[in-house]
């Protein structure tokens, strides 16, 4: 496209190509790093020493990392339907209605998991959890369900108000006209239609579950480990290559899922 | 030429009621910001009517029409659907059924699914509900698009979805919300004789809102004239244009010259002799009782002969402007107490008389034209 068609073109100013191929650098460069060692033939994470799969092989044959890695699949999926059940109808419920008190306070509320910083969450629910076990003595998954469901709900939440902010509403009240019920208006009109934002609101939602550290780190309990967590245990003993290959393992689902969102939000 | 000074006859009388509207008010916002959509308005319409709500943007006609569907609920009043009312429920119990303005087909569904969508929430058992959309695009003439997405046909043709999917479940009453406004000139002429065609093949009764006065006249059994939340008169396409009861109504439907005149002797029990800029006509309807004996006198543009000779009874203009349109001329007239006036004659070859400004004419109205305007807003049901 020509840039002249343009009152103002950001691409256009002087300094702009290289502050981008910068940023991209910066970005990127060290992840690209941690993939290529990943497939290093020595154990050393500086050293390039050939190439091979034998770190990938070693990591497939370590059942922490294979457990680590279906503790977080599993924690992902639950917290991201919970979260996303929740999200959709917190969404429906902020939309599909005439101003109320309180209203402005609620959306606050529920984003406020993007606005805290994560390691005040992560010591609050410390805190409360560690109450909560001693006074029950639980302490199972539950606790790591719930503050996972907890920071992932703004995440689905996000995409799924933008459609249906975007949503005709005389669709909805076309089908009341058609004696359709609330409830049915809902599931033949409004479910089909808002269908594309709740999978991107999943998709986000399990990408948020998969990568998180910070929270996960405090809340479980002894002997659970998510991949991540695990990773952050490896690295503090002798580190291999092998962290490299579980990282790059972690990174296929989350390039996938965020392509995916992307790809659907695009479509409309 | 109609003879007005006949009483209009009772529309409704010997037909049984589908839909009244008794008392209704619709105000939205409270206090001082409260807005009054609709102000007391009480409305008759019969079974298998094409019933026409006209007036401007803002005069209340959409509200109105979602007060019936149940879109929206009355702050005070009764809707009766048969003599029951109606104005409690939700609109998934009302057996009445809407064409929207922008159609408000299901995108993520096929043109028949879309029309067989209130059978299927009806419950209607597959195999009926299959027979009844066939017969629904047959009516429609879209039998070949049936599998289409909506999003794939034109403009005229989701009309026609919209029009079957809101025809299907044999509504009491069709409420459309002005569902020509967005095709062009040719096809909307289309549309209004086939609109009209359904309503009579189907033998349901049509609430049709439109702010357009020409479509108004052109296929409505009645029309209510709204204004500011009011109705201002209800009447046959002819009755409205002919025997307008208000400036408002005159002003709306149709050309019109609104003249200021003098009540100078009575001639009949609705006839008046009016003195209008130097000369003495006969304009019939109520003369209205307040003031000075200053009226308003209707006269269309194309109850006039313009005539290049003085003769008794007719009013001196001087030609401003000639306009020429096909099938008609306009020429625009000032009279000589200063107001203009728009006179229409039709053209003929023969008769073709080219008259320049600044020329001297005399304004024959034909008998019975003139009509007198009361100035309040009565609302006649």
């Amino acid at each position: 496209m020509a840039a002249s068609q343009h009152a103002f073109d950001l691409k256009a100013q002087p300094g702009f190509s290289i502050i981008a191929r910068l940023a991209i650098v910066a970005l990127y460069l060290p992840i690209l790093i941690l993939v290529v060692f990943a497939f290093n033939a020595t154990s050393s994470l500086g050293v390039w020493g050939g190439f091979s799969f034998d770190w990938f092989v070693k990591a497939w044959h370590n059942d922490l990392i294979i457990n680590a890695a279906l503790f977080s699949l599993f924690l992902a999926t639950v917290a991201g339907v919970l979260a996303t059940v929740m999200a959709t109808m917190a969404a429906i419920a902020m939309t599909r209605t005439d101003a109320y008190r309180g209203q402005l306070v609620s959306y606050a509320l529920i984003n406020q998991p993007l606005i805290v910083p994560e390691i005040v969450t992560a010591i609050s629910l410390l805190i409360v959890f560690a109450a909560v076990k001693s006074a029950t003595g639980y302490s199972g998954t539950g606790y790591l369900v719930l503050a996972h469901t907890a920071f992932c709900i703004p995440f689905a939440y996000l995409p799924i108000r933008a459609r249906l902010e975007g949503m005709d509403l005389t669709l909805e009240t076309a089908a009341a006209d058609l004696y359709a019920d609330p409830w049915k208006a809902f599931l033949h009109v409004t479910l089909p239609r808002l269908a594309p934002g709740i999978v991107a609101g999943f998709m986000l939602a399990f990408v948020i579950s998969l990568d998180d550290v910070v929270i996960t780190d405090l809340v479980k309990s002894g002997g659970q480990e998510t991949l991540p967590t695990y990773m952050l245990g490896q690295i503090r003993r002798d580190m291999t290559p092998e962290v490299n290959a579980a990282a790059t393992m972690l990174l296929v689902p989350s390039i996938l899922l965020v392509t995916a969102v992307h790809l659907i939000n695009r479509k409309k | 030429m109609l003879a007005l000074s006949q009483p209009i006859q009772p529309q409704t009388a010997d037909r049984r009621l589908a839909v009244q509207a008794i008392g209704l008010h619709k105000s939205y916002g409270t206090g001082a910001s409260a807005f009054l959509a609709l102000d007391d308005v009480s409305i008759d319409i019969a079974e298998n009517e094409f019933f026409t709500l006209l007036g401007p943007s803002g005069c209340g006609k959409t509200t109105l029409l979602r007060l019936i569907a149940g879109f929206n609920f009355p702050t005070n009043g009764q809707i009766l659907l048969r003599g029951k009312d109606i104005a409690a429920l939700p609109p998934f119990r009302r057996p009445i059924n809407t064409v929207f303005q922008n159609y408000a087909l299901f995108p993520h569904m096929s043109v028949a699914e879309n029309i067989g969508f209130g059978l299927k929430m009806l419950g209607w058992t597959k195999s009926r509900s299959v027979d009844r959309v066939a017969a629904m695009l047959k009516l429609v003439r879209m039998e070949t698009l049936a599998d289409r997405r909506t999003s794939e046909i034109s403009g005229g043709q989701q009309q026609r979805v919209a029009l079957a999917r809101a025809l299907a479940p044999q509504p009491e009453v069709l409420l459309l919300d002005e569902p020509l406004s967005a095709l062009d000139y040719k096809l909307r002429k289309e549309m209004q004789v086939e609109l009209k065609r359904l309503q009579t093949e189907t033998g349901i009764t049509f609430i049709f809102v439109t702010h357009d006065q020409e479509e108004a006249l052109a296929m409505s059994d009645r029309i209510a004239v709204m204004n500011r939340g009011r109705v201002l008169q209800v009447g046959r396409p002819r009755e409205i244009y002919n025997a307008p009861v208000d400036r408002f109504v005159a002003d709306f439907i149709g050309e019109s010259n609104i003249l200021s005149g003098r009540l100078v002797g009575q001639a009949a029990a609705d006839a008046h002799q009016v003195r209008i800029a130097g000369a003495v006509a006969t304009a019939y309807g109520k003369a209205g009782t307040s003031g000075d004996g200053t009226v308003q006198v209707l006269i269309r543009p194309e109850h006039v002969d313009v005539l290049d000779s003085p003769s008794s009874d007719c009013i001196p203009a001087v030609v401003e402007d000639e306009v020429f349109v096909g099938t008609d001329t306009r020429l625009q007239l000032r009279l000589n107490d200063g107001s203009t006036f728009t006179a229409r004659l039709t053209n003929s070859p023969e008769q073709e008389k080219i008259r320049t400004s600044g020329t001297q004419v005399w304004l024959r109205i034909h008998s019975h034209s003139a009509r007198l305007l009361g100035g309040d807003h009565v609302q006649h049901r």
